[in-house]
């Protein structure tokens, strides 16, 4: 490959920001989390919140910066990498839907005191619209195969507000069941359900992340083929996955 | 100043590894010393160097988990992947070098939770196993353990992406599956079993915090829980984990080995497909064999019997390949050869005295005796450790370009060597005739176990001896040691024909050539 001499005349990659993504990361989720749960102490865990996300929001940035331009040996290879990265993403989430499945199975009576109707209409409208920003994203892969980057950046564009919206009926959703008296700690069920619908909303944030560090370069021209084709294989990923949250959490 | 930044700033497989290096020794060190405190309580009847179990049970937490996610996984899969494997496959870098330095930063934060332990008021007490429901309703802090296990996770995830897209797209032109050095690909096997199974445990521990600090209900039985789920799915990940760390050790023991045998791998196809794909498709059936005890169906726990038996075959097929990998072969016993030999010999102990439990009959009357960690410290830590200790002394001369003292490398090995048998065997024999149970602080009801106990204390002493000695002989030799060449062991292996140490960035100055017929074991007739 044509990529290794590449790389060599660059010299070594030095490079700050994985250090300070790993370092926001330690602030911002476990310690926070063990300042407000373990210790009670809501000031620290904000302070710390306030540190970590920041470092994470500059790591990204800056991370996305050096590597967009594709000088790396592994020009390329993101796609296929991608693929491991979702093997694992998968096994994340059988262990919650096992465990919702041994729970529901070996239970006396389901659904368990406490539970309230599950909507019909709204699960049906998230799916729509996730779905919907499954093939807007195709379909601005292939303007861009094409070469049309004004056409892309439309339909990503699309994808990201499809996503936004997803996520705003999540949290309207959450809301309305909080509201008749179904929180997390209420039962099995509902131990269940705000997890594994929680578990994949976090990946609808992330994939919003991802499509958000393609679209600002992106509006000054420098667009990684690599990254697109990346970032789309995991929408679709977390795409396929809600259908077994809303099968199994709303329909069954 | 320059020199931090070019540590800290590094993308570098070679400074990676090393940083790898330093955190599990240091990792290796707390944990060792988690493990003194333990033998020091356990010296006599009644309370010894503590008044509180609590105590106890700190350190019986720390040395689990320090010992397995933050030293001998790291070490092996963090240390020597990075430092071996781009030089065994011709490689400039790994395929992502950022996410590679990404994870080891990951693994720093980890191991500074880990850490922690010892700082705060309230250090987690729920053993590496973190089970429920005592994880969730007891005072310390669960959420520590929690953390600690999902940051090394994630290290662990990262590094499994880059190493499988590393080994299958950027091996130099000319080095086909069948010409891969067996440490690499036990490295690769390792890294799809960590693919496939960390993630589970990350959930698992994810929701022991859920029930404990956010309310559900998936391990309260009074609400419907089942604790049972959290033990098969903390299983389901751990025995794998327990081919993660022996895959790669007994890949850097088949390298070592011929290396000083100065000869081809015996039946090298049978070792990789057979041994190593046989380990690769069983692991992940015969969890179940942790839970004999807990009431799971006759149908599942002889399923999963049978299951666990099979592993013997693969593991022998390793074991037929590497006692053949000696025959005939033109011997030498450096230190690291020694490690490498040592560890045939621990897991011949440790894998014989497995068999035994791997039958549910028999394992019922031992569970939860000391035979138990008599077993598994033979057969996975020991042996593990002594393969990475093998393993650092073989590169050693690689990666800082200097030779140890090899009369204190031997003397510091038989030491160790005597130090582990003095624990561990009596550990397996008090289990059996005393029928002393594991995880105890204090024994009064056991008062025949007391000398045992005692001689068990003698030997953690002799080890950690042998440890220091072993730390003395790096240091000084890194500062004060001779110059080692680049290839101080004949070795026809593709890292040895660069520099030590390796060029800074892209280890060779050209891509090494690779000729027809080339394989990194091929040692020919000669006595070199």
């Amino acid at each position: 490959m044509s990529n290794h001499a590449h790389a060599h005349e660059h010299g070594p990659i030095l490079t700050p920001w994985p250090l300070v993504i790993s370092i926001g990361i330690l602030a911002m989720i476990p310690l926070a989390f063990i300042f407000k749960f373990s210790y009670h102490n809501s000031f620290a865990a904000i302070l710390s919140l306030g540190i970590g996300a920041p470092l994470c929001i500059i790591g990204v940035i800056g991370w996305v910066r050096e590597a967009i331009g594709g000088d790396e040996l592994s020009q390329g290879l993101g796609f296929g990498a991608m693929g491991w990265f979702i093997l694992a993403e998968a096994l994340i989430f059988l262990p919650g839907f096992a465990t919702y499945w041994v729970l529901r199975l070996s239970a006396e009576s389901w659904p368990p005191p406490g539970s309230v109707d599950m909507p019909q209409l709204m699960p049906v409208i998230m799916t729509v619209v996730l779905v919907s920003s499954s093939l807007t994203i195709h379909k601005a892969e292939g303007l861009l195969e094409a070469g049309d980057v004004a056409g892309f950046r439309k339909w990503l564009a699309a994808t990201m507000l499809l996503g936004l919206s997803f996520l705003l009926m999540s949290i309207y959703e959450w809301n309305h069941l909080f509201h008749l008296g179904f929180t997390i700690d209420v039962n099995v069920f509902s131990s269940s359900f705000f997890s594994l619908t929680g578990l994949h909303g976090s990946h609808v944030f992330v994939g919003l992340g991802i499509f958000l560090a393609i679209m600002i370069p992106a509006m000054s021209g420098k667009i990684n083929h690599t990254f697109v084709r990346t970032g789309s294989l995991y929408w679709h990923f977390v795409d396929i996955i809600w259908f077994f949250v809303v099968s199994q959490l709303y329909f069954w | 100043m320059s020199v931090l930044k070019e540590w800290i700033f590094t993308t570098d497989h070679k400074k990676v590894g090393l940083l790898y290096l330093i955190g599990s020794m240091a990792a290796f060190a707390f944990a060792g010393f988690s493990a003194l405190m333990m033998r020091a309580e356990l010296s006599s009847i009644g309370p010894t160097i503590t008044n509180n179990p609590g105590d106890y049970n700190v350190w019986l937490y720390f040395h689990g988990a320090a010992m397995i996610l933050g030293f001998q996984i790291p070490a092996l899969t963090g240390f020597l992947a990075n430092y071996l494997v781009p030089l065994q496959i011709g490689a400039k870098d790994v395929a992502f070098p950022r996410i590679n330095a990404l994870s080891v930063w990951l693994f720093y934060m980890g191991l500074i939770l880990a850490l922690l332990t010892f700082v705060v008021p309230d250090p987690p007490d729920v053993m590496w196993t973190g089970y429920p429901p005592y994880s969730t309703i007891t005072f310390a802090n669960t959420a520590l353990y929690t953390f600690t296990v999902l940051l090394l996770g994630f290290a662990s995830i990262l590094g499994g992406v880059n190493f499988l897209t590393t080994i299958a797209f950027m091996r130099a032109p000319g080095i086909g599956w069948n010409q891969l050095n067996m440490f690499t690909w036990c490295t690769f096997a390792a890294f799809i079993l960590q693919l496939i199974f960390v993630p589970v445990l990350g959930t698992a521990v994810t929701l022991i915090s859920l029930d404990k600090y956010l309310g559900t209900h998936f391990f309260d039985p009074s609400s419907g829980g089942d604790v049972l789920v959290y033990q098969n799915l903390f299983w389901f990940y751990s025995h794998p984990a327990v081919y993660v760390i022996l895959l790669p050790f007994i890949g850097i023991v088949f390298d070592i080995v011929a290396t000083f045998a100065r000869n081809r791998i015996f039946n090298y196809k049978a070792a990789v497909y057979g041994g190593v794909g046989g380990i690769l498709l069983l692991a992940g059936e015969v969890w179940i064999h942790h839970l004999y005890v807990t009431g799971m169906p006759d149908w599942i726990r002889v399923g999963q019997m049978v299951t666990t038996l099979l592993i013997s075959i693969p593991v022998g097929l390793l074991f037929i390949s590497l006692v053949g990998t000696l025959y005939k072969g033109s011997i030498s016993f450096e230190t690291p050869m020694l490690y490498a030999l040592s560890v045939v010999f621990l897991m011949l102990i440790g894998g014989l005295t497995g068999i035994p439990l791997a039958i549910v009959s028999l394992t019922l009357h031992v569970s939860d005796t000391y035979y138990i960690p008599g077993h598994f410290h033979y057969v996975m830590a020991v042996a593990g450790t002594f393969a990475i200790f093998g393993g650092v002394y073989y590169l050693f001369p690689k990666f800082t370009g200097k030779m140890y003292n090899e009369f204190v490398g031997k003397l510091a090995f038989w030491i160790t060597f005597v130090g582990v048998n003095v624990i561990f065997f009596p550990m397996m024999i008090v289990g059996v005739t005393e029928g002393m149970p594991r995880r105890y602080w204090d024994y009064a009801q056991f008062p025949g176990a007391e000398p045992y106990q005692y001689w068990m204390t003698v030997g953690a002493a002799i080890i950690g001896v042998g440890f220091l000695l072993v730390l003395f002989n790096w240091i000084h030799a890194l500062f004060a040691g001779p110059k080692a060449g680049n290839n101080p062991w004949g070795s026809r292996s593709l890292e040895w024909t660069t520099t030590s140490p390796p060029l800074d960035h892209g280890n060779w100055e050209e891509v090494p050539k690779i000729e027809e017929g080339w394989g990194p074991y091929e040692y020919g007739t000669e006595k070199t």
